[in-house]
């Protein structure tokens, strides 16, 4: 039933749905049917609350009591949900990252998690499994063998696996509720057509598919309806056919989309701490930017828009291949970390569990982390200046630990990022390139943090914020640059820097490269590969 | 976007875990259970020399002195081989060619005193040597060429065993040079001489990893490698290095080894010598730095395993005690830190 026409029950009915964490309410009373057959997409900004709708979903969280879930004939009051209850009902989810097992072939992947069928002596039945999954490749068009590693399928088809590993079970496409959350996200513009063309089929097909994303051609391309979350309220669901994007943003901020004009602005009588020009590496396709001295500057950027590869390419971390980079004025190429680092810039990773912690080390040693050849003078290690130091940081940066000593990975978040952050800001960096400095922390400690960065600022170091939180970076930027398809495309400062004219911003030029754009497949992101 | 609700919640957990030492409700346990899980090993090894030496002694000989610096001698090679394994855990990296480094450079001494008559020096220059090069080969494959340290060091040890089948052909070469037996079998002031190379020995690892930046390096990279390359270290610079150290003193363990034996027997060597070592490095980490390869630990172990094997045999116990006795204790002390440590750092 293409189009879903709606005869009978809604294939999803979320009632009346609040949930609130400490100190939020990520979700306010809100109530969407989702019609059987139909791709409705969940829109909103960040902290919109669409993720944690989804999170309920999908039984991560419970949702406040009062509310009611129902899937089909599966029904759940909303403080009962569970992953148990989310499979019953019906409702599978594919993620950005597919999760699939690259190394493993199709039929090994769609097996695994169902589990294998076995002989009676417990050997693998590969001739049933071959069969069943040559029947799930025609089912969901995927142009594979079940004997192909995944890892070599194109992109789009690895996703188009998970979904068919998702759905596999179901009897037949009307029934159960098929969640994409931001599928296309990680994925090359040229797949990104392949990918939404399949989940089109799919719907037609019959399938119901919730599909959450930040790009707005692709609800109009391929969404029947169109459902809005802000500040955690549902804003309204509408039919997608006849709406234009300006229309969506126009829900999603529930202001009209101004022109967007990107005002460029020098970067003002400031000295220049560090000036980057038609930088290109990864993803990034020509990036120029100017840093004052004792500037805060902002990198507001979408998932995927290159920022996280533009401080790492900055800090020797990642392999420039053309443009340049210039401190003070001079050219400069770091071909590692440590001639960024003697140069005098500092970097803070994104993911600090995996690149910034030294978990099992205590609080003193991650503190010194990368300068402890300070504490190497007459052959010996002078444990007690470096504790010493350890505990004027502690105090300095105001981090709450019970000592110096204590295990790094039992400190709680916001004293982790300050650990991390007074590692580099005792070397007095003259550029700090700080990457979602917040991310997993407490509103007080960002305050704190913030507050932390403002002080190296003070005396002299220059700092980019990159993060997708852009109230923060409204807040805390002297000036803030918009990048979005590995291009700066924006500059904005003083009043101009508002949360929503970034977001309007990051997604337009995403939108508007996407369409003048056809030659993807010479960006470097597919080189690569 | 993913974290929006996960932020609000984070504050709470690793924080109340963090705070929680001194915390008067439960403060019995929680200042007992670091004392317990630094010293667990200690404990033991003080009960189990008082049970042989006061209770079970059917010979009447585990206290002697005679008893007791034969142990220490005997489990002075064991010993550097034990500490030659923890430099490389120490940064994240297996050595399995510590015992076949060490049956090679014994070789390999004895052959250049006896065979070819050289003087002492070159014999130990020459095993100093191979364990450099075989170290800094181990290395360059782990490091530089990013081949699996397990099937690197597992494929080189087996490769030294054959170049020292080869070479010896079976025979066992006996050494009568005087130095390296006095300092194999004599005693000094009661002690064992081979027991001050072991503590020599000790020191020097002692200092490079606890007091050097080149050993907090490896300590960071065991912990993070990301995080290490990202506050500047030149990561396979220093694991090539953990190698090469790691060869170096196996290479010094077989000297020792020709040295109390006064031979070299082909058939000593490889993975006899090189399981125990790592056990003795595994059962170390659980003692005075639990959660740390440390030197202390690691000599604690090997001293551990070396008397209660010593009270066992003594009372007759069959040889079968042996590996059974360096497994189990390996094993239940492992389980037991991992649990404490469990406790230690929260319910969750």
């Amino acid at each position: 039933m293409p189009g879903g026409t709606g005869t009978g029950a809604p294939a999803l009915r979320v009632t009346g749905l609040s949930k609130t964490f400490p100190g939020t309410r990520a979700l306010d009373g809100v109530s969407i049917e989702v019609e059987p057959g139909h791709v409705h997409a969940l829109l909103g900004g960040n902290g919109s609350g669409k993720s944690t709708l989804i999170k309920v979903l999908a039984g991560v969280h419970r949702g406040d009591p009062g509310g009611e879930l129902a899937v089909g004939d599966a029904v759940v009051a909303s403080d009962r949900t569970s992953p148990t209850w989310a499979r019953a009902a019906g409702v599978h989810f594919v993620h950005q990252d597919p999760g699939v097992f690259p190394t493993m072939t199709v039929a090994e992947n769609m097996a695994i998690g169902r589990g294998f069928e076995t002989s009676r002596a417990g050997a693998i039945r590969w001739k049933a499994l071959r069969r069943r999954t040559v029947g799930l490749l025609e089912r969901f068009q995927i142009r594979a063998t079940p004997d192909t590693p995944v890892g070599l399928l194109r992109p789009a088809d690895r996703t188009m696996v998970a979904i068919a590993r998702a759905l596999q079970d179901q009897e037949g496409e009307h029934e159960g509720v098929l969640v994409l959350d931001e599928p296309t996200a990680s994925l090359p513009a040229s797949e990104v057509d392949v990918l939404l063309a399949a989940i089109r089929r799919y719907a037609v097909a019959g399938q119901t598919i919730v599909f959450v994303t930040h790009r707005l051609d692709e609800v109009i391309a391929i969404a029947d309806r169109v459902s809005v979350l802000r500040d955690g309220r549902h804003v309204g669901t509408v039919d997608v056919a006849g709406r234009t994007e300006s229309d969506l943003v126009e829900m999603i901020f529930g202001r009209p989309l101004d022109e967007v004009l990107p005002e460029t602005e020098p970067a003002g009588a400031r000295e220049r701490a560090l000036e980057v020009r038609g930088l290109v590496a990864g993803p990034l396709r020509g990036v120029d930017l100017v840093l004052g001295r004792g500037e805060v500057l902002g990198v507001a950027g979408l998932l995927g828009s290159g920022r996280t590869e533009l401080l790492t390419a900055i800090f020797g971390a990642m392999p420039i291949a053309a443009g340049e980079v210039l401190l003070d004025g001079r050219p400069v190429r770091f071909a590692s970390v440590d001639q960024a680092m003697d140069a005098g810039l500092g970097y803070i990773p994104e993911d600090r569990a995996a690149e910034a912690a030294f978990p099992e080390m205590s609080l003193r040693e991650n503190l010194s982390a990368g300068q402890v050849r300070r504490y190497w003078r007459g052959l010996r290690h002078r444990h007690g200046a470096e504790a010493a130091d350890a505990r004027g940081s502690i105090a300095e940066y105001g981090i709450r630990a019970s000592g110096d000593q204590q295990p790094f990975s039992t400190l709680s978040g916001g004293n982790q990022q300050k650990a991390v952050l007074a590692r580099w800001l005792r070397r007095t960096p003259r550029v700090l390139l700080l990457d979602e400095p917040t991310q997993g922390v407490d509103v007080s400690a960002r305050a704190e943090i913030y507050a932390v960065v403002r002080a190296a600022v003070e005396r002299g170091t220059s700092v980019i914020v990159v993060t997708s939180d852009f109230e923060e970076l409204a807040r805390v930027c002297d000036r803030v640059v918009v990048l979005a398809g590995g291009r700066i495309v924006a500059e904005l400062s003083g009043t101009e820097m508002a949360p929503h004219r970034m977001t309007d911003l990051a997604f337009a030029s995403t939108d508007a490269r996407r369409a003048d754009e056809p030659r993807a497949a010479d960006t470097p992101s597919e080189v690569a590969r | 976007m993913t974290t929006d609700s996960d932020e609000k919640t984070s504050g709470t957990g690793p924080a109340a875990a963090g705070t929680a030492g001194p915390a008067p409700a439960r403060a019995g346990w929680s200042r007992v259970a670091p004392l317990l899980e630094k010293y667990g090993l200690l404990i033991l090894f003080v009960l189990l020399f008082l049970f042989f030496a006061n209770f079970w002694d059917r010979p009447g000989t585990f206290r002697s002195a005679a008893n007791l610096q034969s142990v220490l001698g005997t489990y002075a090679v064991p010993g550097v081989l034990a500490l030659a394994a923890i430099v490389p855990l120490v940064c994240g990296q297996f050595d399995l060619t510590i015992g076949s480094v060490a049956g090679l450079t014994a070789l390999s001494t004895a052959a250049v005193l006896t065979r070819y008559e050289g003087p002492l020096w070159l014999a130990v220059l020459l095993a100093l040597v191979i364990g450099v090069v075989i170290g800094a080969v181990n290395g360059f494959l782990v490091a530089y060429v990013g081949v699996n340290p397990f099937i690197t060091t597992l494929g080189m040890a087996s490769v030294i065993t054959g170049l020292i089948t080869l070479y010896a052909n079976g025979a066992t070469i006996i050494i009568s040079d005087p130095t390296l037996t006095s300092l194999g079998s004599a005693s000094l002031f009661g002690v064992p001489q081979i027991l001050f190379a072991l503590a020599a020995v000790a020191v020097v690892v002692y200092y490079l990893l606890g007091h050097t930046p080149f050993g907090r390096y490896l300590h960071a990279i065991g912990s993070n490698p990301t995080a290490a390359r990202l506050v500047g270290l030149d990561v396979r610079r220093l694991v090539l290095a953990s190698f090469v150290l790691s060869g170096t003193l196996a290479a010094i363990a077989g000297v020792l080894l020709v040295a109390r034996n006064g031979n070299a027997n082909p058939q000593v060597g490889g993975q006899i010598l090189t399981l125990p070592a790592l056990a003795a490095a595994f059962l170390g980490a659980t003692a005075i730095r639990p959660g740390r390869f440390n030197v202390l630990g690691t000599l604690l172990a090997v001293f551990f395993v070396a008397f209660a094997l010593s009270g066992l045999n003594l009372n007759d116990v069959d040889q079968w005690i042996t590996d059974f006795f360096t497994g189990a204790a390996l094993v239940a002390a492992v389980a037991l830190s991992t649990l404490i440590g469990r406790r230690r750092a929260g319910a969750g």
